[in-house]
């Protein structure tokens, strides 16, 4: 049985909420928006399944009494991973050291410089356990699903050269290309 | 009211009903518009010559006429901008900005389609079933002469079409050689000889069926969403009147490489059982050539098969019968373009999907046993008829035709369809399965437009 | 007689959704709703139902377009007094976003209900069209969206994963065979894999 809401089976969430400084979120949001062109940093978080950066401006109200409106807009980083929470964290703040200060630089409350062990305990502060969390393959870490990824290509070509090869061409074939 | 019977002489014909089965000979004439008063003024001569939805009482008429519009169309003819705002966004972008949604890439861009077939030049499409040859010219030439009587109205595109001649007389056939025109949905209201609901509808839990609510194809009746919403609102539709009796219409030429796809499978069959090419295409289609399906009969087709009256070219479903796709296989064209009960969970994710086919093939068929090109312009007209071109055709093309992973297929796409890469390829299922590749270019767009089908009292303030 | 408003705002992308949401094949989709008092105490409680009944969560895990989905209750936030908490929910799926709501609604019905009931303004997850607007009037774009496997849909994740155990036990079984032997393995592994090819 699960214990850990953060997991399903070995792949975590991690949910972080900052509030942006006044007057910053247009900066910020330029930024992120422009991250894909040149690579997403994410990239060389090897243990990230998925990841995004989302701007909150507000709640949207549905006629409750006394809404909630957000003072500032705030800043959501999410992410699915494999392994801990704490050595994420760890990797983050090293791997992110470049764009951390343009992104949660940006954000109130975060230590100066925003690197190292004092981001990872502003992060982790600020992380919002989950309630619940479906994965469709929770044992599969990263590396796992490419390297299965790129196997499959690889079977699928082979299976299809192989239809009408003799017995001994099949083994010899096999052995040169899904050898293992 | 918001539920059927329906108002028959508010709707056009062709929609509920197919005429191209009857008539022989149908021509698509497409008009541009360059006044909105002559365009306006020529819609008002033909009026009372566009056929509607009622029986016909007086015996079959010689010909049949229909009236469509594009976007560009509606604009042409003076519809006001916020009229105009309130038609879908998928129709008033056009299906050439609709690319990318539909695949249409490499050779079906829309910059290598015909010039004269990208949507933004066509405004009116008149389409003309007639049933024979003569009788096609009249209505042509009555329709031409009105244009030029109108003035400000030119014929933008003619595209004729012609049923093909079947080898067993029995159902007609399109370019690859498969019976077509059947199989389509069974509608609440719509009455019909054989019980559609069996095989058209929606497959619902212990084998029954349902017909599908009327708003599905036509615009101002309840459709499956609205039919089960407590405060009775219709689905979305374009401003009144164009809101009633109307609906969205495809229309796209497509090319068929029949000599590349006979070589494609009969070079593949060779290394599948022992040269069965006729079995690995039925595999490909879902279907022997005269309609049998390979559901029903997956190791011949059954003799005098006749699609047109047999209720077994209908009434079968996949989750039961044939799970694995070991008898008609999971990618195979039929069964990707309406899964039936085939996606789980009762039909839940297909029932939304359903589309009414009509067109036509078009050119000349290719000489039985060619496997050479001759350089002649052949395909399939493909018209269908849908409230949402997005939600319905649109998401046909995209998440079962142009891909796999709804069927566990990976990537893979139609088979029949073709790949502008000529790099895919096809699972038949079995015991071993066969690996079916390389999938050429079978079928390339060649021009398309997204038209909207007035009712008659919406064509009737169109045109005044 | 009261005809529903005009056509679906969005941009018209392949996916149904803004092209800052997707990558590859990946679309992610982020919602906030405001949850009611009782929801305070109601959402832990179906969160450790759903956690504890596999059973529960079983529709979900058979959709087969969802690599991952996530339902957070956010009860404070630095440097801002809630009077409500916020119903997170993020997910990362493929297919269209039409098709992804449409399966909420239509399949997963009891589901939605358990999770949005308790949010403000929470119709009822059918008829689709107004589970829809609820959810669009919700949803946030994201800013960045990163997917470290942009190109393959859940299934074929799924079909990966399953082939490469696989393959893993023939490559051990066929071992020094001889090829007429190990063309008939072939033959039995490739019929078993087919649905993963």
């Amino acid at each position: 049985m699960n214990t850990d809401p953060d997991r399903s089976g070995q792949a975590g969430a991690l949910t972080v909420l900052t509030p942006i400084k006044p007057g910053a979120v247009d900066d910020l949001r330029g930024y992120l928006e422009g991250l894909r062109a040149t690579g997403s940093p994410l990239a060389r978080l090897s243990r990230t399944h998925f990841g995004r950066w989302v701007i909150v401006t507000d709640f949207a109200s549905d006629g409750e009494r006394e809404p909630d409106r957000l003072a500032s807009p705030y800043l959501l980083f999410t992410a699915c991973f494999d392994g801990t929470l704490d050595s994420y964290l760890d990797e983050l703040c090293e791997e992110l050291s470049a764009e951390a200060p343009a992104i949660w630089g940006r954000c109130t409350g975060v230590p100066q410089p925003p690197v190292g062990a004092a981001l990872k305990a502003y992060l982790r502060a600020h992380h919002a356990t989950t309630g619940f969390f479906v994965a469709a393959y929770p044992e599969a870490e990263v590396g796992q699903v490419r390297h299965a990824l790129a196997q499959r290509e690889a079977v699928i070509a082979f299976a299809r050269s192989a239809q009408g090869m003799d017995p001994a061409q099949l083994r010899a074939a096999f052995l040169d290309q899904l050898g293992g | 009211m918001a539920s059927a019977p329906f108002d028959l002489a508010d709707l056009q014909g062709d929609i509920l009903r197919a005429y191209g089965n009857t008539y022989a000979c149908t021509t698509y004439l497409f008009f541009r518009v360059d006044d909105a008063g002559a365009g306006r003024a020529w819609l008002r001569r033909l009026l009372p010559r566009v056929t509607t939805a009622e029986p016909w009482t007086a015996g079959k008429p010689e010909a049949t006429l229909n009236i469509a519009v594009t976007a560009a169309g509606v604009k042409a003819l003076g519809v006001p901008e916020p009229v105009i705002a309130t038609f879908s966004k998928e129709f008033r972008a056009g299906m050439a900005a609709r690319a990318p949604t539909l695949g249409d890439a490499g050779p079906s861009d829309p910059d290598r389609w015909e010039p004269e077939l990208r949507d933004g030049a066509l405004h009116v499409l008149a389409t003309v079933n007639a049933l024979d040859v003569g009788a096609l010219q009249r209505e042509l030439g009555r329709l031409r002469d009105d244009a030029e009587h109108a003035g400000g109205v030119a014929v933008a595109y003619e595209q004729p079409t012609v049923l093909l001649p079947s080898p067993d007389e029995r159902g007609s056939r399109e370019h690859f050689g498969y019976a077509d025109g059947f199989a389509q949905p069974a509608i609440a209201g719509v009455e019909d000889a054989t019980d559609r609901r069996i095989g058209g509808g929606v497959p619902e839990a212990k084998g029954a069926w349902r017909a599908l609510a009327p708003g599905e194809f036509i615009l101002g009746y309840e459709d499956e969403d609205t039919r089960v919403d407590p405060n009775r609102k219709l689905p979305n539709a374009p401003a009144d009147p164009f809101g009633r009796s109307g609906t969205y219409m495809v229309w796209r030429k497509l090319y068929q490489d029949v000599a590349l796809f006979r070589h494609v499978l009969r070079e593949a069959a060779e290394l599948y059982e022992s040269g069965d090419h006729e079995k690995l295409a039925a595999k490909v289609v879902g279907r022997w050539p005269n309609g049998t399906p390979l559901v029903v009969s997956p190791d011949a087709p059954i003799a005098d098969f006749d699609p047109k009256t047999d209720a077994r070219t209908n009434a079968f479903r996949y989750a039961d019968e044939d799970p694995h796709g070991l008898r008609c296989p999971l990618g195979a064209h039929i069964r990707r373009s309406n899964p039936r009960d085939a996606l789980g969970f009762d039909g839940l994710l297909s029932f939304r999907h359903r589309i009414i086919r009509r067109g036509m093939p078009y050119g000349p068929p290719l000489a039985s046993e060619a496997t050479q090109d001759d350089h002649v312009d052949r395909g399939l007209v493909f018209v269908c008829f849908n409230a949402s071109i997005s939600r319905q055709f649109e998401g046909i093309q995209a998440q079962w035709l142009n891909d796999g992973n709804v069927f566990h297929l990976g990537h893979d796409s139609d088979f029949l369809m073709g790949d502008p890469h000529g790099t895919g390829k096809m699972t038949v299922e079995g015991h071993p399965p066969f690996l079916l590749g390389p999938q050429g270019p079978f079928v390339t767009t060649r021009g398309g437009a997204y038209l909207f089908v007035p009712g008659m009292g919406a064509l009737a303030a169109l045109a005044g | 007689m009261a005809i529903a408003e005009g056509p679906s705002a969005g941009p018209l992308t392949a996916t149904g959704t803004d092209p800052r949401n997707v990558d590859g094949q990946a679309i992610c989709i982020t919602v906030f709703s405001t949850v009611k008092g009782w929801g305070r105490l109601w959402l832990p409680l179906v969160f450790l139902y759903a956690r504890l009944v596999p059973s529960a969560h079983g529709t979900l895990a058979r959709l087969s377009f969802i690599h991952f989905a996530r339902w957070t209750l956010v009860r404070r936030l630095p440097e801002q007094r809630l009077r409500h908490p916020h119903l997170f929910f993020e997910s990362n799926f493929n297919g269209g976003w039409e098709e992804y709501i449409d399966a909420f609604s239509h399949i997963l019905t009891r589901g939605m209900t358990l999770f949005w009931g308790s949010s403000y303004g929470f119709p009822t997850p059918l008829p689709t069209g107004r589970f829809k607007d609820y959810i669009k009037r919700h949803e946030i774009v994201a800013s960045h969206f990163y997917s470290a496997y942009p190109d393959a849909t859940t299934t074929i994740v799924l079909s990966a994963l399953e082939l490469d155990a696989k393959l893993r036990d023939f490559r051990a079984r066929t071992e020094g065979m001889d090829p007429d032997g190990f063309a008939r393995a072939w033959d039995e592994f490739v019929t078993d894999v087919q649905g993963c090819l």
